[in-house]
């Protein structure tokens, strides 16, 4: 295991320490993946379904209800996770967060347009089940160019102003959000609920992969811009005095996050303060460098997200919480301590 | 690979077999385990003597108040496929609110039946919907016993209090709970609108469509005559002077006269049986000349 | 301006650089030239535009006419990778938004990629460089804990480390440095130019902004003055110095000896 660590550890820059925390964190994420699949309500054994013993519902509770579910929380926590640490360090601001400033709701209201507005326009269920992550993407990159936008010239110095603007643009969506729920019909006002609350639950094949694909090409993306994000924390022009291409790694970072979280926030709806404490935590076990911080917020984040649906859809069983309500009791708090301790520095 | 292109399809196919779940009221393949989402619907197997049958039941569900020990699948609109197939029910009954329509589609395509009651807001509908169970269970002897005995003498009961529109020029204001400092009231097309309609009176919120958060001034110049709450709703305001003199009401005809009616909500708005019972109550209560 | 076609130089023939607001020019056809093994310091008052020359060599702004150029090629013409192969850049310190250790704020100087043969290679580097700048106590402490000239000695390792030619195992290049001593104490400061004199020897093109004028006369080779974005004079330092120009220049009183090139003006 040193051996292996140490090795990969000078081809890839990373520390001793910070290859065992990769390795760690797999395999936490792994070893809860399985737990959380052989987990539910519904008793099932995994082991009979290893051996192919199980009965006909029990198989297809675990291939059709669960393991769908199981997959949607790791592949969501990684985006957000992954989404919330690359714009930290684009914005090279540590409270930067998807939820906080505003880019899931922007994705939320995207898909709240279309849930509204297409039904009344007859965009059928086929072209809306594409439109729905398209409409939520949109929203979330339009979000991110605009707080770009609105906090380039601040830089590090504009985390209060960046979080200010987020409380705007959080509030802007939610009176998009309130107009379409006043507007909207009785069904169309339960479709919204959901989205607003956030839950894995209901999601199929036919609706995951793609959303799958989506999320591993856009975290495929962020991984190689590791160096330059380090880079960029000596500020855009030192860091394009190094080599670093800002205005294509800004362009690369904003549309891999959007892409991203527009399609987690498609499928679960809004999960809040993921993407904040999740870069914060593996800072803090590994040290801040994006080659082990990237990688490492995606493992911890489907590891993290997928124990806190497993704890959401068991602790009341057969009835089920909302996981954002889970996420947030979390991390609000931790919220709280980063801002005394960033007052205290 | 294989498999996952056949799952696919299989469940793309269920997809646009979903409307299939609409409610034929005929009877059930195997209504031996029996899941319930809507108060009114445990209320009714209750009183068909199927409680037996019942596995599981939906947060709406309070009564009779036995019901609520029953294992919770939760709230209605956010139930949990897992949650519901754990206690492995042969048949799910639901309100028509029953949801989110993705988990219903996961639960059909494990096979299980799925009965969903379309909801009407009249002394009718309620008929219709113990006529339905009734058929579905397999019951419809029961069903017909149960309306015939206890349905039919209240509707009696109310064409005789509401005879001649005598109660029509009584505006009735329904509030569901105090939101924000704004009464949320019923306007046309809810279940307090349907309520309002079967006691014989009118809606004083009738311009208003659905559940909406209402201005003090829109009250005032409605006007009711009675004001209609639920015990939670009541809640929302305080002890029942407290309410009276809210600033959103105390200007109205009906605090002044101290004309507030508190009733339980499922009761009045779950369209079961007791719903009857209610809008007799409430049809009562508007005809009697109270000082 | 004529390039030599042979000389390797960083020139710039005409630049001008012009700010919207006001018509005003930051940079008015400022034309000069500094080979490899030369240095070249910038003085003048504050405003004359020292900082936005630098900027502009670097390539972070673009003149609105003349030209650039690093070794007869056009900046234009070099993509950033290159830039940054070519040149290095010391500017006035800023706060890094997260803990990155001294360690790690000079290896982002390293721009000649991370597999295992130039990984060994930068090890090389940066043995040589801690060395050069003493900063070896200083490499496993958090980089924001730092004084403001700690800040400095590191910015200066990392630009260093970005100069290195694994091949010669020396630095090579052009480095710009902007007020490279400015929060140094005496012994520091003197340490630091010693180095950047031993760096120009070994064939690195040097333009630094100075303030402190004893001390461009002591180590440069050439010296312009920039006054109100022009170029005031370009020279050697006996023939750029004297105290005529200085007085006008700074509008004080300066005296010069001429025979130490010594500076006086209190």
């Amino acid at each position: 295991m040193r051996v292996i660590a140490h090795k990969a550890a000078k081809v890839k820059n990373l520390s001793a320490n910070q290859t065992l925390t990769l390795i760690s964190l797999l395999v936490f994420a792994v070893a809860i993946a399985t737990l959380a699949c052989a987990s539910g309500s519904f008793d099932i054994s995994l082991w009979a379904i290893v051996q192919g013993q199980a009965s006909a519902l029990e198989n297809n509770v675990f291939m059709q209800i669960r393991v769908p579910r199981v997959l949607l929380s790791g592949f969501v926590g990684a985006s957000l996770g992954l989404s919330g640490a690359a714009l930290q360090g684009l914005f090279r601001n540590p409270l930067a967060d998807p939820g906080l400033i505003g880019v899931s709701a922007g994705a939320a209201l995207g898909a709240a347009i279309v849930i509204v507005l297409g039904s009344r326009f007859g965009v059928g269920a086929t072209l809306g089940a594409f439109l729905l992550p398209m409409a939520a993407i949109s929203g979330a990159a339009l979000v991110i160019l605009l707080l770009y936008i609105l906090t380039s010239g601040f830089g590090y110095q504009g985390v209060t102003y960046m979080l200010l603007v987020g409380i705007a643009v959080n509030a802007l969506a939610s009176v998009g959000i309130g107009i379409l729920t006043y507007i909207s019909s009785d069904s169309e006002l339960r479709g919204l609920t959901f989205w607003t609350m956030g839950s894995f639950g209901g999601v199929t094949w036919a609706l995951l992969v793609p959303a799958l694909l989506l999320i591993t090409a856009a975290l495929l993306a962020m991984v190689p811009a590791a160096r330059a994000l380090d880079l960029l924390q000596l500020g855009e022009i030192e860091a394009s005095r190094l080599g670093i291409d800002v205005g294509r790694l800004r362009y690369r970072v904003i549309f891999a996050a959007a892409v991203a979280v527009g399609a987690s926030v498609s499928l679960s709806g809004m999960i809040g303060f993921v993407g904040l404490v999740i870069p914060h935590l593996v800072r803090i076990v590994g040290g801040v460098h994006h080659c082990y911080l990237l990688p490492g917020s995606a493992m911890a984040g489907a590891g993290l997200m997928i124990a806190a649906d497993l704890i959401a859809r068991t602790v009341i069983q057969p009835a089920e919480l909302p996981v954002g309500l889970i996420t947030s009791a979390i991390g609000s708090p931790f919220f709280l301590w980063l801002i005394f301790r960033m007052k205290k520095l | 690979m294989m498999v996952m292109k056949m799952l696919m399809m299989r469940i793309t196919l269920l997809c646009l077999a979903l409307p299939c779940l609409a409610n034929t009221c005929t009877t059930a393949r195997d209504p031996a385990r029996i899941s319930v989402a809507g108060g009114s619907l445990t209320e009714i197997l209750y009183r068909l003597g199927a409680e037996k049958q019942i596995v599981a039941v939906d947060s709406t569900s309070n009564y009779p108040p036995e019901a609520s020990k029953l294992p919770s699948i939760g709230y209605i609109r956010n139930i949990s496929a897992e949650g519901i197939l754990s206690l492995y029910p042969t048949l799910i009954l639901g309100e028509d609110d029953i949801g989110p329509p993705a988990v219903l589609a996961q639960v059909h395509a494990m096979g299980i039946d799925i009965e969903i009651l379309t909801e009407e807001h009249s002394a009718q509908g309620i008929i219709d919907k113990i006529r339905c169970i009734g058929s579905i269970i397999g019951e419809s002897g029961k069903a017909n016993e149960l309306i015939k005995q206890f349905m039919l003498p209240r509707i009696d009961e109310l064409n005789i209090l509401t005879k001649k529109g005598r109660l029509a020029n009584k505006k009735i204001l329904f509030i569901l709970s105090l939101q924000a400092g704004s009464p949320i009231v019923g306007g046309t097309g809810t279940s307090a609108g349907g309520l309002i309609r079967m006691t014989g009176s009118s809606n004083a919120m009738a311009d208003v469509a659905g559940w909406k958060a209402t201005s003090t001034e829109a009250i005032i110049s409605a006007a009711p005559d009675f004001i209609v709450i639920s015990r939670r709703g009541l809640n929302t305001f305080g002890e029942l002077d407290e309410m009276r003199l809210h600033p959103a009401l105390r200007f109205t005809p009906a605090a002044k006269a101290g004309n507030i009616v508190v009733m339980d909500g499922m009761q009045m708005l779950g369209f079961g049986p007791r719903t009857l019972d209610a809008a007799v109550t409430l049809s009562r209560r508007f005809s009697s000349t109270k000082p | 301006m004529v390039n030599l076609s042979d000389e390797k130089t960083v020139s710039i023939s005409g630049v001008s650089l012009s700010v919207r607001i006001g018509r005003q020019s930051l940079l008015d056809n400022v034309s000069l030239n500094v080979k490899e093994g030369e240095i070249l310091s910038i003085i003048g008052p504050n405003g004359a535009g020292k900082s936005t020359l630098v900027a502009t060599l670097a390539g972070d702004m673009t003149p609105s006419n003349g030209t650039i150029s690093y070794d007869n090629r056009d900046l234009t013409e070099l993509s950033i990778q290159d830039r940054a192969m070519i040149r290095s850049v010391m500017a006035q310190s800023q706060p890094v938004a997260f803990d990155f250790s001294v360690q790690d704020i000079i290896k982002m100087g390293w721009v000649r990629g991370s597999d295992i043969e130039s990984t060994s290679r930068y090890a090389t580097a940066l043995a040589c460089i801690v060395e050069d700048c003493s900063i070896a106590h200083l490499l496993h402490r958090k980089f924001n804990t730092l004084s403001g000239g700690e800040h400095r000695r590191v910015h200066f390792a990392r630009a260093l480390v970005q100069l290195w030619r694994p091949e010669t195992c020396s630095s090579r290049g052009y480095l710009l440095l902007d007020e490279p001593v400015a929060n140094l104490d005496l012994a520091h400061e003197i340490r630091l130019l010693k180095q950047v004199r031993s760096l120009a020897d070994q064939g690195v093109g040097v333009l630094l902004v100075l303030h402190d004028l004893n001390i461009a006369a002591k180590f440069s080779d050439k010296i312009a003055i920039l006054q109100a974005g022009r170029l005031a004079c370009i020279g050697s330092p006996g023939d750029v110095l004297t105290a005529e120009r200085l007085t006008r220049i700074f509008q004080i009183p300066i005296s010069v000896d001429t025979h130490s090139l010594s500076i006086s003006y209190y």
